[in-house]
């Protein structure tokens, strides 16, 4: 601001003396506290984005060969596209890493089946939701007789580590379970039900349709879901330029069908029924 | 010698360019001012206010076709079937008006889509006009087969129950997600509006801060000329004129900073705080709702009753894993206020203890800013009361005592003392105060800008007076 300044008053006096220097940082001074109120760096005028996805998520986000692809790696895309951004870095990462590698900056962006919570809202700004998953219940093929989540009371049910999944089921809804086993991923929990050590497992729909995707034969998706799991798009807390922007670029997904087609490509053997109109945002404040 | 009055002519000449110069870029800026005050306090605020009444009269337009068919045969249940009935109607009514405005609005920004020529917005606001339609056939059938089919409070019939869910369904997918993202749009539209104005103004600032450094130089610089080539003490005019040009500067700039920090807690701390919690008040009546449609619709109950959880933590956050922990947490707030139960985190004591949140959470912790304590309390303790409510619903329910969970969901939302409706009051009473600031911030800034509306170019005026005076003697003296 000094700068411009001062490029004003050497154009209309040629040779500024000791006390039109003098003036100058006075209302320097003056003027800085409007200057001040300058907007913050935001996402939406980043040149190239790193973009944190999960690279363990069969059909969400997972690594094929070095490179990673899912539902969730498509939206990011396509999110980054509608943003004017071509020159996109994904970087895999865990569950738990989602908030400090987004706080550190070393992502900007993160889509990772990130469910919107209150008290990750105290941290990270939220676009979105893209998707509203909701937990849902995955059996072997061969199981006829669990047609909801209540049919669980009684059998075993196996939550990844650090999820509670099979909480919500016992604390939530009360229903009793036999057994809660609990196994390092839901991609072992998985296993386990393949093996037939488990008699379910339940979490979000969306990654047990990837599962089943894997392996349209081995399991069956019980589709009757009980609880909203709303997938946000994580961004630095408080760019809510860029929430906004990422609103937009989902909103006009869902509206030119680019997101229907996503889900059908990535969910489409699967049986599961997706939504296909754009879900609930959850605000930018 | 021609070239000393030649030099005190361009010297003078340039103290009113400079003079001009100051004028027009104040001018300018506090125009933009004026204009950002305007938009603000008449245009995108109040129908930005008004498109989040759509999500309001949608989701009440659900709640009161839920009641309906929770009423069944038993027209006087609760606050009676007529009252259900214009209920509906004046919402259907309210959600029509509140599109209109959210219509203008997103047509009044700029397109963001050149190419096809409608926005995102505008295609929204004509998906949920359609849905609405869709929505109102859905909804009159289920009510006309449960008529039909004579069922008694509770016992919605089969086929009624399908066509309620299926609206129901429309209406969660289709029409509220729709309706609530344009009332989050037109919060987008006022605060790019607000931001770029903001700018215009600090860049206005520079330029009226440099206009006065110039005028304050240039009226020096003929002011030392004088003096040296006529060898007196000063020239008073062109003091006083010199003076005059700081106090103009100075003024004007106090004026826009304090005029814009006056917009800027219209803004924040009125329309915005009123936007939330008028979300808070939409999302409670949804939620309300989901009691109806828990007890109307065994299959679905479980699910009814976790989204109920779900927009209760929305409105106000507590960690709690199902409901009778929430009810127990929801209870301390009220108690504890003003004080937040786990608030700030900063104690560190528990970290599965994020604090108060949501909505009214969220309000809760600016409030103790703004002196809306009072308000706030009633706000709280009327949402327990609903939360207790619920309580003995629920339990009623599960006891297997339908007809008791019925009166007490018909009881809170008895329009006369229900608890329900007397959340709504205090929250309006809340909102009320929110919408005051508001008003109070946009006056107050226009109070600011107002004396240099005249001030301005009588100052102007004087300046240039005041150089004429101080040179002509000078410039006689070559005649």
């Amino acid at each position: 601001m000094n700068g411009r300044m001062e490029v004003n008053t050497h154009m209309w006096f040629g040779r500024p003396r000791a006390w039109s220097v003098a003036a100058l940082v006075a209302s320097a001074a003056l003027v800085s506290p409007a200057c001040s109120a300058q907007v913050r760096e935001s996402l939406v005028d980043a040149e190239s984005l790193t973009i944190g996805v999960k690279a363990d998520q069969p059909g969400l986000g997972l690594d094929v060969e070095g490179e990673i692809v899912g539902f969730d790696v498509d939206v990011a895309q396509e999110i980054a596209e509608r943003l004017g951004v071509t020159d996109v870095e994904l970087v895999g990462v865990t569950s738990a890493e989602r908030e400090d590698k987004l706080i550190s900056g070393e992502v900007d962006m993160v889509v990772a089946t990130y469910s919107i919570t209150p008290a990750r809202k105290t941290e990270v700004t939220f676009g979105g939701p893209y998707y509203v998953a909701k937990q849902d219940v995955l059996v072997h093929a061969d199981e006829s007789e669990v047609s909801g989540v209540h049919d669980l009371e009684g059998r075993s049910v196996c939550q990844g580590e650090g999820s509670n999944s099979v909480r919500r089921i016992t604390d939530g809804l009360g229903i009793e379970v036999s057994e809660l086993q609990e196994a390092k991923s839901y991609s072992a929990c998985v296993e386990r039900l393949a093996e037939g050590d488990v008699d379910a497992v339940s979490t979000d729909n969306l990654i047990l349709a990837g599962y089943l995707a894997e392996n349209p034969d081995g399991f069956r998706l019980v589709n009757n879901p009980f609880t909203d799991e709303k997938y946000g798009v994580g961004l630095p807390y408080g760019d809510v330029a860029a929430c906004e922007a990422v609103n937009k670029a989902v909103g006009e997904m869902y509206q030119d069908e680019t997101a229907s087609e996503l889900l059908d490509k990535w969910f489409g053997e699967t049986g599961l029924e997706v939504v296909r109109s754009v879900p609930q945002f959850e605000g930018c404040d | 010698m021609g070239t000393t009055p030649a030099r005190v002519w361009a010297l003078s000449l340039l103290c009113v360019a400079t003079i001009a110069g100051l004028f027009g870029s104040a001018t300018v800026t506090l125009d933009q001012a004026r204009d950002g005050l305007d938009v603000l306090g008449r245009d995108a605020g109040p129908q930005a206010m008004a498109t989040t009444e759509l999500y309001l009269a949608l989701a009440d337009m659900d709640a009161r076709v839920a009641d309906i068919l929770l009423m069944g045969t038993d027209h006087d249940l609760g606050s009676g079937r007529a009252e259900a009935e214009s209920g509906y109607e004046a919402s259907r009514a309210q959600a029509g008006r509140a599109l209109l405005h959210a219509a203008s609005l997103t047509e009044s920004s700029e397109p963001t889509e050149p190419t096809d020529g409608e926005t995102v917005e505008e295609r929204n606001v004509q998906a949920v006009l359609d849905g609405i339609g869709a929505y109102e056939q859905l909804a009159a059938q289920a009510l006309l087969l449960n008529d039909e089919a004579g069922a008694p409070p509770g016992e919605v019939d089969p086929a009624a129950l399908q066509s309620h869910r299926q609206a129901t369904r429309l209406m969660h997918t289709e029409l509220l997600p729709k309706a609530f993202n344009l009332g989050l749009d037109s919060s987008a539209i006022v605060r790019t509006n607000h931001e770029e104005g903001r700018s215009s103004v600090a860049l206005g600032l520079v330029w009226v801060g440099g206009a006065g450094v110039a005028t304050v130089v240039s009226l020096i610089a003929l002011q030392l000329y004088l003096r040296v080539r006529f060898r007196r003490r000063f020239n008073a005019p062109l003091l006083a004129a010199t003076v005059g040009a700081v106090v103009l500067t100075v003024g004007v700039t106090l004026a826009l900073n304090s005029s814009g920090g006056h917009q800027g807690e219209a803004k924040d701390e009125g329309l915005d705080a009123a936007m939330a919690l008028a979300r808070a008040g939409a999302i409670t009546t949804d939620m309300q709702a989901d009691q109806s449609r828990y007890l109307i619709d065994d299959s679905l109950a479980d699910n009814y009753q976790q989204v109920y959880l779900e927009r209760s933590q929305q409105v106000l956050f507590r960690p709690a894993s199902n409901l009778d922990d929430y009810y127990a947490r929801i209870a301390e707030v009220p108690e504890a206020f003003p004080n937040l139960p786990g608030s700030d985190g900063s104690d560190g004591s528990d970290p599965e203890d994020p604090g108060t949140l949501g909505y009214l959470g969220q309000d809760a912790r600016d409030a103790l800013l703004s002196g809306h304590e009072g308000a706030l309390a009633e706000v709280l303790a009327a949402y327990n009361d609903l939360q207790v409510e619920d309580q003995s619903l629920r339990t009623a329910a599960r006891e297997g005592d339908q007809e008791t969970a019925i009166d007490v969901r018909m009881g809170i939302s008895h329009t006369e003392d229900g608890v329900f409706p007397a959340y709504m009051d205090a929250l309006d009473g809340l909102i009320e105060l929110h919408q005051e600031e508001f008003a109070d911030g946009i006056e107050r800034g226009n109070a600011a800008l107002a004396p240099w509306t005249w001030g301005l170019p009588v100052g102007a005026l004087i300046l240039l007076t005041l150089v004429v005076v101080g040179v002509r003697p000078r410039l006689a003296e070559y005649r």
